[in-house]
């Protein structure tokens, strides 16, 4: 049975079991992961997976099931264990339905490439020429994982929508070391492989490397400091996750009543580019069948909505944003950022650099951990290079750095932002995000005194 | 299913591999709840897939699928042969496995009340005890926010290999994920993010006696909050909880001893090892610090009893006496290292690659009660729980940060204090503990490594431990 048909039986057998709503996807997922660390591949991956995934409405109770088995006996055998389990639950706050269809989808341009599902030997010869680039640069030994994917996905509701959709993307993230304490990282990621630079990611990977060697502990303190993308996107990818209705309304946000309130600088704007043509999540509708749309969540500093699901809007008012996906550590609907998008600013990096004149310029991050989400007190760990910033010139590299802050603070304290932006997708940016350099006043910074 | 494992390794093996190994799983699982006492939508996963791992002249090839017939399952093969085959022109040191029994074996970890066997409205009744539990009259402060997920899952596996491994294996597992917010109109908010989890049945959650322990946590939050005063930043002694102590050997001991780490593999993801290869017999702390790691221990969150290459589970001592004692290894580590796999290799769904993980990580007692750790320290601060935490990616610089914490005060411990904050080196933490107490507990975990990323199961834990002239601080 193809997946339309699955689709389609499935949003007939919810209906048939007594649903009110029901919206029905298929996602297939052809993935091949390619890894390397110390200049050798250590593992190629490869996946072939299609996942139906249903919702149900009855009155003011819900229910969702992810299937992780293509074959429609076995997605009608959980939804009947889920519609008798929905019938002893008890009804929710507020009744929603789902968006009444059907909608007119008009396709991403771009974000389909077909020669990316082809390649398998081809990885090869990228990850070789992203080793010997880093090699030639100067680094002593190169790491990373070169990933494509080709997805195709289906969506039914019983409301009237029904899509198609599909899309390809090609990553590489890879870590170049000069020693064991001067490391740096770069990033390509594209949906086609014109746009798709693994090169220019290794150099710059291993012209940070380089540029780290030697470093020196770091002083604890507050600086002026320019961020790098990767560093910034990782905590912007969660500022977009904490505009998710989902996260506001569990608690886990310092977005929580601030919609229309001014919640960072005026310089600085902040998008749900969910119809980028060059995001890598870019895609026509969601799980609800809703169109999808590029979403300003915060505008010149004042935040403008929360991402929606027709839950959250029949909770907390507002429109739909066309959020609502499978997705995320719930199995139900959860609105999530698709491509995080930061609008740039007029200074190049240089100027940035020269305008801070003395702070520090922090090039990537990893395990940042909150003390409380409704106050945004965090702290996150440097990673790669860190340098001095002195008189306007990028100086001495540092080690041993932890940022130790405020979210809504940083948010508050952005004074500039570069004019030319990159995408920055990796282990621990899961969200694709198009972002500047950006540079923040008064950055609290600790470090290990023992 | 065993057919199905077996004609994949038989498929392998007809193409001349060095190696093949195929692993079926057929998971299940349920969540339930509630969000400030109203439901969420419930929540049911069933999935079922085959893996299979192919070694070629030295290269490693791994691919999936969910589709189950006889011509997917050969072309998984065939797609694991090619990319194995393609990965070889780029291999710097050809791949081996070290030498391990062929073990046959039919494991299951035991419930007396199996899970399947539980009701969706018992599983409600026990969330809306929890809620009834968190109002204000109960709890003496307000909880505005309350995110209460009671879930479960089973995970039944089918293992072979070309060397002629058979293991079937099965566990279930309960857990309860609270997100707690306490409001004070003069104080704002705290927060804490509690989780409990074992393997058994539906037994293992009755004897948490839920609604009582997140109202205890509640209220002790509402303390905090209301009595809390600024912590000190200085130079004092310092007493921490078995929540603590459990983090630190996770996060400071544990993972720097995964021999994958220490070999760079995971360079560009999760990192790398402070520690080398050379560095067994290295000191690390004082003679008090013993760590292990234990997947065998009944009923914990990390338990199995045979790894995801077919290797026998044992207890691994990793640090003895303060000095490293060993590393976590898996097959290819091993062979590396040239020991065996002391059978650290995990794969938490059957579409990820088994990888060198901890299982139950924990500070071995020593002869201390809590009182005699305490009544020893002039002036000091004792951090029971924690919130914010984390360590750089060669596990050497971390940072703790309080949440429920006291004073100590002429061997007492006196008022509460809110967020203290620990920063320190790895040897700096384990060369300032002087005393260890002698009841152990165990948190439950969701460890994250990996790429495409693995959250294993896991416990961590241990007793109370002192260390000595550490600076408070951040």
């Amino acid at each position: 049975m193809n997946p339309e048909q699955v689709v389609e039986e499935a949003v007939k057998f919810g209906l048939k079991l007594g649903a009110d709503e029901v919206t029905a996807s298929m996602t297939r997922e052809r993935r091949k992961m390619l890894r390397f660390s110390n200049n050798s591949i250590i593992v190629m991956q490869s996946w072939d997976h299609t996942v139906p995934a249903v919702y149900l409405t009855s009155k003011r109770k819900r229910a969702a099931a992810r299937v992780g088995d293509p074959n429609l006996d076995a997605l009608m055998d959980v939804m009947k264990t889920l519609k008798a389990t929905m019938d002893i639950s008890k009804p929710g706050e507020v009744e929603s339905k789902l968006p009444k269809g059907p909608f007119k989808y008009e396709a991403v341009p771009h974000n389909y490439d077909s020669k990316i599902p082809e390649m398998t030997g081809e990885l090869t010869g990228i990850a070789e020429e992203a080793i010997n680039s880093a090699l030639s640069e100067g680094a002593k030994r190169s790491s990373g994982t070169l990933v494509t994917n080709e997805w195709e996905r289906y969506v039914k509701t019983s409301t009237g929508s029904e899509g198609k959709d599909r899309g390809t993307s090609i990553e590489l993230s890879t870590r170049a070391f000069f020693d064991d304490d001067a490391s740096g990282m770069g990033v390509s990621c594209a949906t086609r492989l014109g746009d798709f630079d693994p090169t220019r990611a290794a150099r710059e990977a291993a012209k940070i490397a380089c540029q780290a060697k030697n470093p020196v502990f770091g002083d604890e303190g507050k600086f002026a400091v320019v961020f790098g993308p990767s560093i910034m996107a990782e905590f912007l990818s969660r500022v977009a996750d904490f505009a998710s209705a989902y996260y506001v309304d569990v608690g886990l946000s310092f977005l929580k009543d601030k919609v229309d309130q001014k919640v960072a600088s005026e310089k600085f704007t902040l998008a749900d580019g969910a119809r980028m043509p060059t995001g890598i999540n870019s895609c026509s509708f969601d799980d609800e069948g809703y169109p999808t749309r590029n979403t300003k969540i915060i505008d010149h500093g004042v935040l403008k909505t929360y991402l929606h699901s027709s839950y959250s809007v029949a909770k907390y008012g507002g429109e739909l944003t066309g959020n609502s996906f499978f997705a995320g550590g719930t199995w139900g609907l959860t609105p999530i950022p698709l491509n995080v998008v930061v609008e740039p600013g007029e200074l190049r990096f240089d100027e940035l650099v020269e305008e801070v004149k003395n702070g520090l310029y922090l090039t990537n991050n990893w395990y940042t951990r909150f003390q409380n989400y409704q106050t945004g007190d965090f702290s996150s760990i440097c990673r790669d290079g860190a340098f001095r910033i002195e008189n306007g010139r990028i100086g001495q590299p540092l080690k041993g750095l932890r940022i130790s802050d405020n979210m809504p603070r940083i948010l508050q304290s952005i004074t500039s932002l570069s004019r030319e932006r990159q995408w920055i997708k990796w282990w621990e940016v899961e969200t694709p995000t198009y972002l500047p350099h950006i540079a923040v006043e008064g950055v609290g910074i600790t470090r290990a005194t023992k | 299913m065993e057919d199905l494992v077996r004609h994949a390794v038989e498929s392998a093996s007809a193409k001349g591999v060095d190696y093949a190994e195929a692993r079926l799983h057929i998971d299940s699982g349920s969540a339930f709840t509630l969000t400030n006492g109203i439901p969420e939508p419930v929540q049911l996963a069933r999935e079922r897939g085959i893996a299979v791992r192919i070694l070629v002249d030295g290269a490693m090839g791994f691919a999936t699928t969910n589709d189950l017939s006889k011509s997917s399952l050969e072309s998984t093969v065939e797609i694991a042969y090619r990319s194995a085959k393609a990965s070889r022109k780029l291999i710097a040191k050809p791949i081996r496995l070290s030498e391990q029994k062929a073990e046959q074996a039919n494991w299951e970890a035991k419930a007396r009340k199996p899970l399947p066997d539980v009701t969706t409205e018992e599983k409600f009744r026990v969330l809306e005890e929890i809620e009834k539990n968190l109002q204000p009259e109960i709890v003496k402060v307000a909880v505005p926010s309350r995110t209460l997920i009671l879930g479960d899952d089973i995970t039944e596996r089918y293992f072979a290999n070309t060397e002629g491994a058979r293991i079937h294996g099965k566990v279930a597992r309960v857990n309860l994920l609270y997100v707690l917010t306490v409001y004070d109109p003069g104080k704002g908010t705290i927060q804490r993010i509690g989780q409990h989890g074992q393997s058994g049945g539906w037994e293992q959650l009755e004897q948490w006696d839920p609604p009582r322990l997140v109202s205890d946590e509640a209220e002790i939050l509402g303390k905090m909050l209301t009595e809390g005063k600024q912590a000190p930043r200085k130079e004092l002694d310092l007493v921490v909880g078995s929540e603590v102590t459990g983090i630190v050997c996770h996060e400071s001991c544990g993972h720097p001893q995964e021999a994958d780490r220490i070999l760079g593999r995971e360079a560009a993801q999760a990192g790398e090892s402070y520690l080398k290869p050379d560095m067994i017999g290295y000191r690390v702390g004082t003679e008090a610090v013993t760590v292990a790691d234990d997947p065998t221990i009944p009923n914990s969150n990390g338990f199995y009893l045979y790894d995801e290459e077919g290797v026998k589970a044992e207890r691994r001592i990793l640090i003895k006496e303060g000095v490293i004692n060993g590393f976590l290894q898996n097959r290819e580590t091993g062979a590396e290292l040239g020991v065996s796999s002391n059978g650290a290799a995990r794969a938490v769904a059957y579409d990820r690659e088994p990888m060198i993980r901890m299982a139950n990580t924990f500070m071995l007692p020593g002869s201390y009660t809590h009182e005699e750790l305490v009544e020893d320290a002039k002036e000091g601060v004792f951090i029971k729980t924690f919130m914010e935490w984390n360590i750089d990616d060669r596990r050497y610089n971390q940072r703790y940060v309080g949440l429920e914490a006291y004073m100590i005060e002429n061997g007492e411990v006196t008022t509460p204090v809110r967020n203290p904050i620990l920063e320190i080196t790895t040897p700096g933490l384990y060369g300032s503990v002087d005393a260890v107490g002698k009841e152990v507990e165990f948190e439950a975990a969701t460890c994250g490594k990996g790429e495409p990323s693995q959250g294993a199961p896991v416990w961590h834990g241990g007793p109370s431990i002192r260390l000595r002239k550490v600076r408070l601080g951040g």
